[in-house]
């Protein structure tokens, strides 16, 4: 969770390409976006039923610790007995949750800031580019470790400090974005046919706008999932009863070389789902983005 | 594969053994405490006759009390030089070794290569001199006569004498200098008869006296400081670079990446210290510590408990010596006696009479349904005693076997059970969900002792894992349900049950709101007075008998649910020669240890 | 452009003054009370009161903020609260050097990966080796980089025994030494960084290979080689070097993690230590220093990229 995101999605500052095609049209044509996709929806079914699917409850403890990869357990257990199947397939709750809810956090926050600060410039652009500058001289993982240690760890703390961190991305594409498109004929025709501030964001430059955010703030749920991951590591994580990724292999670490299970496959998980929303992100990017050469 | 236990003992050291356990029983087996005198505990250390009738007495005369002896046997065919690289464990860097400013174990354990004392334990938890060559009690037991070593130097050439004693005296009492100062709260002056000759003057006689408050390593209030050395570098980087009259003399210290020692040339046994030079890394994950050690980076693992899982993979290991004794030290579930559920506002009745109150029902029900087995073997993975006291196995003779059998806290299901529905709450039915407060690193094992109550009370408990300086901040106001913690170096019982279990104890919440809380956790009247009581006895059998009381009523009263005493344990490489006559529980002394 | 520089040295020192600002008042907001911790095995109670007196944490917060302020600019952080009592400068300064050993080869090892990687993808467009390039650029791109660490330790230190497993040797103390301590450490945060670099440099090839200007150098018959040497690769450098510029920040925060796997007492671990212990002076010294290398590693590009493209200063 770095600002590379952010240096990624600078294609923003082009004009975006047709906002019609539909989503699923880009993954057609895309093998990596479906895997993607598919791999995603997959996840996205165990977090939602969970409680049916896990073949056992993710927090009964067996009397014997750590058994290999078996029948009764797919995935082993952990160094508590525990089930790691149904412990990684109800740590896909939080995992979503935290990288989604971040992202739409920072999303319409960020946005919000941004177009503000594009939109009626001077001293509201002033003040907004402050602080974005401020929050840009650091990574947005030093941001998050931070503001974690101030608020103290916990889910709630931890979706806070993540969207925080991610604020200043998506205030920066949207402002860039609104710079540009302000300056076209239809936001001036429309000024002049009198629609309000608020109508014209939200009618006429939000839409146009849209292509890079996507983009960006796909890129950015797999960095939150990333992030949420570490700071579990680094002892600022979540805390619950519900097992997440980061903590699980967090948990893990002290035993990995003696149930190599226990540290390889929530680390696969967490892997697996940042891959399929980089794949995602990629085939998003590709299409949207006129830079990339089609052909040589 | 080789752990030393009571078991794994070689033939030669067993036909040792035998040999010298036939020729110390030269005294009436049927009360071997007869005779035995003041002038007997006096002196420059204890004699091997006065130690084998105290444990003999304790009825815990046993091969491990005999190895440390035995083992000394190899010492002069050791080889000399070499230097040896450490890993500290769970630690991520020495904050400090300046011993008025230390308060963890993993910073004495440096120190005490470094500095010296004027006594130090030896493995049975026994004072022996260290700077002072000789001491003698007069009758009353509050006057202290010292004569110290002669031709001591420190590391930087200054001599030592009697003025350096009455300089750390002075220095450790200033609480603004010396975080150790209560520790001295006994003594009433320290005079300097001549250069080498200190007396001591207590205001009450004090048992622990030789082997805490001048103990060179857990004690640190007497460690001795050097003076020109203080001046010439300042207290702040004395902390990082001590210069003392230690086996070691400290070139080197990086904070976070580690610490450097030489041999010390001049140091006052010139058969001490065997090793060149010692190298000191703290590495705080489990992962990187195991993998150093098998790479062969570090030889010798000290610091805090090395992790329990990791423990069986060293045993695996034919290349690695898993050394394994009783350590100091107790671990407890505290409850919160100001808890609405929990609620105990008067601890002064008898057992009988509080079996009425619901509060202490649930209390006793938690304490009652803790199996400590399973949990031994799941958290700790087998490694440890069940503790249902403050006094440890490490300390033998205050140990109280048969208390696991007799306290009120005795594993019973069913009985805990009963109590909990006694009180309101069968099957845990409307019993709240409690907050369990640990350490980051300690939830592994807060969890399994959440799943014990779970299973067999039907109560939930969730885990609240936070950094130590807010655990503490929490603890010492009594903002807190249940806590896991325990105490680490318990070297003498007054380390237990002076600092944990009188009403006035420096942790039983120091810093709650006075008017809403008249006590802290515990407050037992009988409890304070016999504390008060066997601090002062300096007949050793009489004070064993006033532990033991104190020990059994704060179990049967549930001043906390007393849940293990940890298991000390050594790992080193097979080429690391470590001596059992420095195998104190809990320190790593490397004085005797060679390498080849 | 001396009004440029001028206006963009200015902005970065406010950015700086308030960060300082904002870092003294949020740590004073964390629960949690140092020197009670500090002195909780000693358990003397007056002596609290005494020690906080004597580090002055009992004036009023406007105070200790001016002290402070005044102090941090003269280079003066304060001491640690701990032990004994460090001067934070000296904790920086022990760190710095370690941090920026593994930044540095970190960034090296990348480079030596990633542009290879991305070249041969570029001029391959389409082949497996490009799909492979892509494929373990995701990879490195998805992986937690602390599993990564963990998985090399077990791999190369403790199965293989080739490399240590934690710690850090100064580099006075012989090139090797200093260099097999960071390899696995540079290698955990090197890993996503060169699979970034490699991305840009794949498509900013592909760019660069289907201008006109190089169209036109094909056909002059140059050998696909000396074309991609010396015509392709420099021009699609520049916008890698701009990202690089700001990356080269990214690295040092990429450590953070990494440092504290391996025991490397950098300004990460320095950081995450001080957070846990709540040493303020510590905390508030180490996040001075890392925004400060991130504000003026951000200047440093700004500037660099105005020389190279003169319409930002234009912008801005």
């Amino acid at each position: 969770m770095t600002k590379y995101s952010t240096v990624l999605g600078t294609e923003g500052e082009r004009s975006p390409a047709s906002q019609k095609a539909s989503f699923f049209a880009v993954v057609k044509k895309d093998k990596k976006a479906m895997f993607g996709l598919i791999t995603l929806s997959i996840f996205t079914f165990f977090a939602i039923f969970a409680p049916w699917i896990a073949p056992h409850d993710p927090t009964a403890m067996d009397f014997e610790m750590m058994i290999a990869p078996s029948l009764e357990f797919p995935l082993g257990t952990d160094d508590l007995g525990r089930d790691l199947l149904s412990r990684i397939i109800h740590g896909t709750q939080i995992s979503l949750l935290v990288g989604v809810s971040t992202v739409a956090i920072a999303l319409f926050f960020g946005v919000a800031m941004g177009v503000a600060a594009g939109y009626f410039g001077g001293w509201v652009d002033m003040i907004i580019m402050r602080y974005i500058d401020l929050q840009w001289a650091f990574p947005n993982f030093i941001i998050a470790v931070y503001l974690v240690a101030v608020f103290g760890a916990g889910l709630l703390n931890v979706i806070v400090a993540i969207s925080l961190a991610f604020l200043d991305d998506f205030a920066r594409i949207a402002r860039s974005m609104v710079l540009t498109i302000k300056e076209e004929q239809y936001i001036s025709a429309a000024r002049v046919s009198g629609a309000s501030d608020f109508r014209i964001m939200w009618r006429h430059i939000l839409p146009n706008a849209v292509a890079p955010i996507i983009v960006q703030a796909t890129v950015s749920v797999s960095y939150a999932i990333l992030g949420e991951a570490s700071l579990s590591f680094l002892g600022l994580g979540v805390e619950s009863d519900t097992p997440t990724w980061g903590l699980i292999l967090a948990d893990a670490r002290s035993f990995i070389s003696r149930a190599w299970w226990i540290g390889i496959f929530p680390g696969v998980a967490i892997m697996l789902t940042v891959l399929s929303i980089n794949f995602l992100g990629d085939g998003l990017r590709d299409h949207f983005d006129v830079r990339e050469v089609k052909d040589v | 594969m080789s752990i030393k236990t009571l078991d794994g003992l070689t033939l030669i050291e067993r036909a040792e053994l035998e040999r010298e356990l036939a020729s110390a029983y030269d005294f009436d087996s049927k009360d071997p405490l007869f005779g035995l005198s003041k002038h007997d505990m006096s002196g420059p250390h204890m004699s091997r006759r006065s130690i084998l009738r105290l444990m003999a007495a304790a009825g815990t005369l046993t091969a491990t009390n005999m190895i440390p002896m035995a083992a000394g046997f190899n010492d002069s065919e050791a080889v000399s030089g070499g230097t040896l690289t450490c890993g500290w464990a769970g630690v991520g860097q020495i904050v400090t070794l300046d011993p008025a400013q230390i308060n963890q174990v993993v910073q004495f354990q440096i120190m005490s290569n470094v500095l010296s004392g004027l006594m130090h334990i030896n493995p049975d938890l026994v004072g022996e001199g260290d700077l002072a060559e000789s001491w003698e009690i007069d009758s009353s037991g509050t006057d202290y006569l010292f004569t110290l070593r002669s031709g001591v130097t420190f590391h930087n050439g200054d001599k030592f004498d009697a003025d350096d004693v009455l300089f750390t005296y002075n220095r450790s009492k200033d609480s603004t200098k010396s975080i150790h100062s209560r520790v001295l709260a006994n003594v009433n002056d320290v005079e300097k008869v001549n250069d080498l000759q200190v007396r001591f003057k207590l205001d009450k006689p004090q048992a622990s006296f030789l082997t805490k408050t001048l103990e060179r390593s857990s004690g640190r209030a007497m460690t001795i400081v050097c003076r020109g050395a203080l001046e010439s570098m300042g207290e702040s980087q004395y902390g990082l670079t001590p210069v003392g009259t230690g086996p070691f003399k400290i070139i080197e210290h990086q904070l976070g990446q580690g610490v450097e020692m030489d041999k010390f040339a001049d140091y006052y046994d010139p058969e001490r210290p065997k090793l060149d030079k010692v190298i000191i890394k703290p590495i705080s994950d489990a992962e990187p510590l195991a993998a150093a050690i098998e790479s062969g980076d570090i030889q010798l693992i000290g610091g805090n408990p090395i992790a329990a899982e990791l423990v069986d993979r060293f045993v695996a290991n034919p290349d690695l010596v898993v050394d394994e004794v009783a350590g100091p030290g107790f671990q407890s579930i505290w409850i919160n006696p100001w808890h609405e559920h929990m609620k105990v506002s008067d601890f002064n009745k008898p057992v009988s009479e509080l079996m009425k109150e619901k509060g202490f029902m649930v209390r006793l029900a938690f304490a009652k349904a803790m199996d400590r087995d399973r949990y031994l073997k799941q958290a700790q993975f087998g490694r440890g005693t069940p503790a249902h006291g403050t006094i440890n196995p490490a300390m033998g003779f205050y140990f109280d076997e048969t208390l696991a059998e007799t306290s009120n806290q005795k594993f019973d299901v069913t009985e805990a059970q009963r109590l909990m529905a006694a009180a309101g709450y069968p099957g845990g039915e409307g019993f709240p969900t409690l907050k369990l407060t640990t350490t980051p690193s300690g939830r592994r094992e807060a969890t399994v002792v959440a799943d014990i109550f779970k299973r067999n009370l039907g109560v939930k408990i969730q885990i609240e894992a936070k950094e130590w300086s807010v655990n503490v901040e929490e603890f010492d106001t009594m903002k807190w349900d249940l806590r896991r913690s325990g105490s680490g170096g318990d070297f003498d019982p007054d380390d237990g049950i002076v600092d944990w279990m009188q009403t006035e104890s420096k942790f039983n919440g120091r810093n709650r709101d006075k008017s809403i809380y008249p006590f802290g956790y515990f407050s037992d009247k009988e409890a304070d007075e016999l504390i008060a009581e066997q601090s002062t006895e300096a007949d050793l059998e009489k004070r064993r008998a006033l532990v033991r009381k104190v020990d059994k009523i704060t179990s049967d009263k549930v001043a906390s649910i007393f849940l293990f005493h940890p298991a000390n344990i050594l790992v080193h490489h097979i080429s690391v020669n470590f001596p059992k006559q420095s195998r104190i529980p809990g320190l790593v002394d490397l004085d005797r240890v060679t390498i080849s | 452009m001396s009004r440029f520089l001028v206006r963009r040295i200015f902005g970065a020192l406010i950015v700086m003054f308030a960060v300082a600002t904002l870092v003294f008042i949020m740590l004073r907001l964390v629960p949690g009370d140092p020197i009670a911790a500090m002195l909780y095995d000693a358990g003397d109670p007056d002596a609290v009161d005494e020690i906080r007196t004597k580090l002055g944490l009992d004036r009023p917060m406007y105070v200790q903020y001016g002290k402070w302020l005044w102090n941090a600019v003269q280079g003066d952080f304060g001491r640690s609260i701990y032990g004994s009592r460090v001067e934070v400068s000296r904790l920086l300064m022990e760190a710095l050097p370690r941090t920026l050993s593994l930044a540095s080869l970190s960034f090296i090892i990348a480079m030596v990966i990633a542009v290879p990687a991305g070249l041969i993808a570029a001029t391959r467009r389409n082949s497996r080796a490009d799909y492979a390039v892509t494929f373990v650029a995701f990879l490195g791109l998805s992986m937690p980089d602390f599993w990564l660490a963990i998985l090399l330790i077990i791999a190369f230190a403790a199965n293989l025994h080739w490399l240590p497993a934690i710690g850090y040797v100064p580099l006075a103390k012989g090139f090797w030494p200093w260099l097999s301590h960071l390899i696995l450490p540079a290698l955990a945060v090197g890993t996503a960084f060169s699979a970034i670099v490699a991305r840009m440099i794949r498509s900013s090839m592909l760019e660069v290979l289907n201008t006109e200007y190089m169209r036109v150098a094909r056909s002059k018959g140059l050998s696909e080689r000396t074309l991609i040497m010396t015509h392709a690769l420099p021009n699609a450098l520049i916008p890698v070097v701009t990202v690089i510029g700001i990356a080269f920040a990214l690295l040092m925060s990429g450590t953070v993690v990494v440092e504290n796997v391996f025991a490397i007492k950098g300004l990460g671990r320095l950081l995450i230590q001080g957070i846990l212990n709540r040493d303020y002076p510590v905390v508030q010294g180490t996040i001075l220093v890392v925004s400060a290398i991130f504000v003026f590693s951000n200047l440093l590009v700004d500037v660099l990229y105005s020389i190279i493209d003169p319409r930002i200063r234009l912008q801005s």
